[in-house]
C-alpha cells in the first residue's frame, strides 16, 4: 500500500467514527423521544441546525470563545426543548399523524427563520482546537479528535444517566408503561419536560461540533435528518442498542461509499439498500413489535 | 307532522339546488378569471394553483386510508422528470408525455406499494420518505440525461403561443376533471372502503376489505394525478430541477391538505388556494410567506384541528343545536 492510499483510509476512518458518533447523538435524543412520549420528532434536523448557528453568530460576530458558545447554544435549545414540549407536543399527544404536520410546522418556520436573516456563503464556526497531532506518517487535526472525544464521552454518559440515575430509571419506567409509571407517582409531564431537553441539547451539541467540522447552512438539518431516520429505522425505532449499532454501519458507509462513486449516488445507493433491508425486516434489526 | 316533512324535504332540496349553484357560479367565475386579471403575473399563479391542487387532492386521497406518504413531491417529480426527458429528447409532444408521465409514476408507485403497504403508520411515512429521497438523488445522478443538478432545460411547450390564456383553460380543464374522477372514487365503494381501513384496518380486514388491495389501489390513483401534475409542472415551467420536488415540496404539500383539513374532499382545495391567493394581498412581505402560512398552520392546528374546510359544518352544526334546544323548549 503506498503513503496515499494508508492516509485516505485512516482520514476515512476517522471520518466515519466522527459522523457515527454525531448521528448517534442525535438519534438517541429522537428514541427518548419516541419511547417516552410516542412522538416522532421530525424537526430534530432544525433543532441541530438552530444550535449550530447559535454557537456560530456567538463565536463569530459576537467574538465568544467557541467553547463558551457551544455552552450557551446548549442551554439555549434545552430552554426551547421545555418550551416545545409544553406547547407543541402536549396538545397534540396520542395522535402520530398530526405529531408529524405539526413537525412540518415548526420545520418551515425555524428553517425561513435561518434562511431569510442569514447569508447563503460558505461559512463554518471556528476550530475549537488548533493544531495537528503527527503519529508515524499520518497527521491527525487534533479538533477532530477533539469532537470524535467529545461525541463518545457524551454518549457514555447519556447510557449511564438512563441506567443509573433514579430520573433515567423513571424514564425507562415511562417508556414501558405511562399508566403504571403514573401510579407509582412519578411525574410524567417533567419526565417528558426532561427527555425534550436532554434531545435539543444532545442536537445542539452536535450542531456546533459539525459547525466547525462541516459547514453552517440553512440546509444543513434535512441532510442529517434523513441519516438520523435511516439509523432510526434500521436499528428499528426505540431501541437504543439498533441506534448504537446502525448509527456505526451508516457512519461507515457514508464515509467509505464516496471513494468509489460520486456523492449523489451514495445517497441513492444507501436509500435503496435501507428499504431493501426494511422490505424483509420491517422492524429494523433490534426493533421490536410495531405498537400502532 | 306532515307539514313538518314536508318543509324538510323542501329545505334538503333548496340545499340541493343551492350547492349546485354555488358549484355552477365557481367554475363560471374561474372561467373568467383571464379575462378580469390581465396580469401575467396573476395567471401565473392561478396556473400554479390549479397545478397544486391536483397534487395535494391526489394526496388527500392516498392519506384517506390512514397513511401518510412523505414521497409524494418525488413523485411529481417523476412526473416532470419523465414529461420533460421524453418530450426534450425524444421528441414526444407534451400532449402524449402528460399521459405517460402520469402512468410512469402510477407503475412505480404500485410496485413500491406493495411490499409497502404491510408496514404501519410511521414506519409507512418514512420509508415513502426514503424512497422519496432516493428516487430524486438517482435522477439527480443520472448526469447527461437529466442534467444533474441543474435540471432539464428548454423543454418544449403545449402551446407555441407566448400567452398564458390557453395554459389556463387547458389545466382548468385538467383539474376538474381530475377533481371530479377524485371526487367519484371518495363517494364509491373505494373510498368508503379506505375510509374504513383508516379506522381500523384490523375490522375492515375482518369483514372482508383487501387491506393490500385497498391501500394499493389509493397509492396508485395518487401517484397517477401526482405524475400528472408534474407533468403539467413540467410543460408549463420549461425547466425542471430537483430542487423544486425535495423533501421540502412534500411538506408543503401535506401543509396545503392540513390547512383545508385531512377529512373533507373540498380541504386540498381550500388550503392550497388560501396559501398560493393570500401572499398576493401583502406583495410587501413576500419573503415572509413561509412564516405566515406556517401561522395559518398553528393556528388552525390549534383552534380547528379538521381544517377551515370544517368551518361551514361547525357553524351549521351550532345552529342546528341552537334550533332543536329551542323547539324543546317551544314544545314543552
Amino acid at each position: 500500500m503506498s503513503d496515499a492510499t494508508i492516509l485516505l483510509l485512516v482520514a476515512s476512518f476517522l471520518n466515519a467514527l466522527i459522523l457515527s458518533s454525531m448521528y448517534i447523538l442525535l438519534g438517541l435524543g429522537f428514541t427518548f423521544l419516541f419511547n417516552i412520549m410516542g412522538i416522532l420528532n421530525f424537526a430534530h434536523g432544525v433543532i441541530y441546525m438552530i444550535g449550530a448557528y447559535i454557537c456560530f453568530i456567538l463565536a463569530t460576530t459576537v467574538g465568544m470563545n467557541p467553547w463558551l458558545a457551544m455552552l450557551i447554544s446548549v442551554i439555549a435549545m434545552g430552554l426551547f426543548g421545555i418550551a416545545l414540549e409544553r406547547f407543541v407536543f402536549r396538545p397534540f399527544l396520542g395522535d402520530i399523524n398530526l405529531i408529524i404536520v405539526v413537525c412540518i410546522g415548526i420545520i418551515t418556520v425555524l428553517k425561513n427563520a435561518v434562511s431569510v436573516s442569514q447569508t447563503y456563503n460558505v461559512q463554518m464556526t471556528p476550530p475549537f482546537v488548533q493544531g495537528t497531532i503527527k503519529v508515524g506518517i499520518v497527521s491527525l487535526s487534533r479538533e477532530r479528535l477533539v469532537i470524535f472525544f467529545i461525541g463518545v464521552a457524551l454518549l457514555i454518559l447519556v447510557l449511564l444517566f438512563i441506567n443509573k440515575t433514579k430520573q433515567g430509571l423513571q424514564m425507562r419506567a415511562v417508556a414501558q408503561d405511562k399508566e403504571g409509571a403514573i401510579l407509582q407517582g412519578i411525574n410524567v409531564n417533567f419526565i417528558s419536560a426532561l427527555a425534550c431537553v436532554i434531545a435539543c441539547a444532545l442536537a445542539a451539541v452536535a450542531g456546533s461540533l459539525m459547525g466547525s467540522y462541516l459547514t453552517v447552512n440553512p440546509y444543513m438539518g434535512d441532510d442529517i435528518m434523513i441519516k438520523v431516520l435511516e439509523i432510526l429505522v434500521l436499528g428499528g425505532i426505540g431501541s437504543i442498542n439498533g441506534v448504537l449499532f446502525a448509527g456505526l454501519i451508516v457512519g461507515v458507509m457514508d464515509a467509505f461509499l464516496p471513494i468509489v462513486v460520486s456523492g449523489t449516488q451514495t445517497q441513492a445507493i444507501m436509500m435503496f439498500v435501507i428499504v431493501i433491508i426494511l422490505l424483509f425486516k420491517p422492524q429494523g434489526l433490534f426493533g421490536k413489535e410495531v405498537r400502532v | 307532522m306532515g307539514l313538518i316533512t314536508a318543509t324538510r324535504d323542501l329545505m334538503k332540496r333548496r340545499k340541493n339546488i343551492t350547492q349546485i349553484f354555488i358549484f355552477g357560479a365557481l367554475i363560471c367565475l374561474l372561467a373568467f378569471v383571464p379575462l378580469i386579471t390581465n396580469s401575467p403575473y396573476n395567471l401565473h399563479i392561478f396556473i400554479l394553483t390549479l397545478i397544486y391542487i391536483i397534487a395535494a387532492a391526489s394526496l388527500r386521497f392516498i392519506i384517506t386510508s390512514g397513511q401518510i406518504p412523505l414521497a409524494h413531491g418525488a413523485f411529481m417529480g417523476l412526473g416532470a422528470y419523465v414529461s420533460g426527458v421524453l418530450s426534450k429528447h425524444f421528441g414526444v409532444t407534451p400532449w402524449i408525455t402528460l399521459i405517460v408521465a402520469a402512468l410512469v409514476a402510477m407503475c412505480i408507485g404500485t410496485l413500491i406499494s406493495f411490499p409497502f403497504a404491510r408496514l404501519k403508520a410511521f414506519y409507512y411515512s418514512m420509508i415513502s420518505l426514503f424512497f422519496g429521497v432516493g428516487m430524486l438523488q438517482a435522477i439527480e445522478s443520472m448526469g447527461k440525461l437529466t442534467g444533474g443538478i441543474t435540471g432539464i432545460t428548454a423543454i418544449p411547450t403545449l402551446f407555441s403561443s407566448a400567452s398564458k390564456v390557453p395554459y389556463y383553460y387547458c389545466f382548468l380543464a385538467l383539474t376538474l376533471i381530475s377533481l371530479f374522477i377524485l371526487y367519484r372514487f371518495e363517494v364509491s365503494r373505494i373510498g368508503w372502503n379506505l375510509k374504513a381501513i383508516d379506522q381500523s384496518y384490523l375490522v375492515a380486514g375482518s369483514v372482508g376489505i383487501s387491506v393490500v388491495k385497498y391501500r394499493v389501489l389509493a397509492v396508485a390513483v395518487g401517484c397517477f394525478f401526482a405524475g400528472l401534475a408534474g407533468g403539467m409542472y413540467a410543460t408549463y415551467n420549461v425547466t425542471v430541477s430537483p430542487v423544486s420536488f425535495d423533501m421540502t415540496a412534500t411538506l408543503w404539500l401535506i401543509i396545503y391538505v392540513t390547512i383545508g383539513g385531512m377529512g373533507n374532499f373540498a380541504g386540498p382545495i381550500i388550503g392550497t388556494l388560501v396559501l398560493f391567493l393570500l401572499p398576493k394581498y401583502y406583495s410587501g412581505l413576500k419573503q415572509y410567506t413561509p412564516f405566515i402560512s406556517a401561522a395559518i398552520l398553528f393556528l388552525v392546528l390549534y383552534t380547528f384541528r379538521n381544517g377551515l374546510a370544517s368551518i361551514p359544518g361547525l357553524v351549521v352544526s351550532f345552529y342546528k343545536k341552537r334550533r332543536k334546544v329551542k323547539t324543546r323548549i317551544d314544545n314543552s
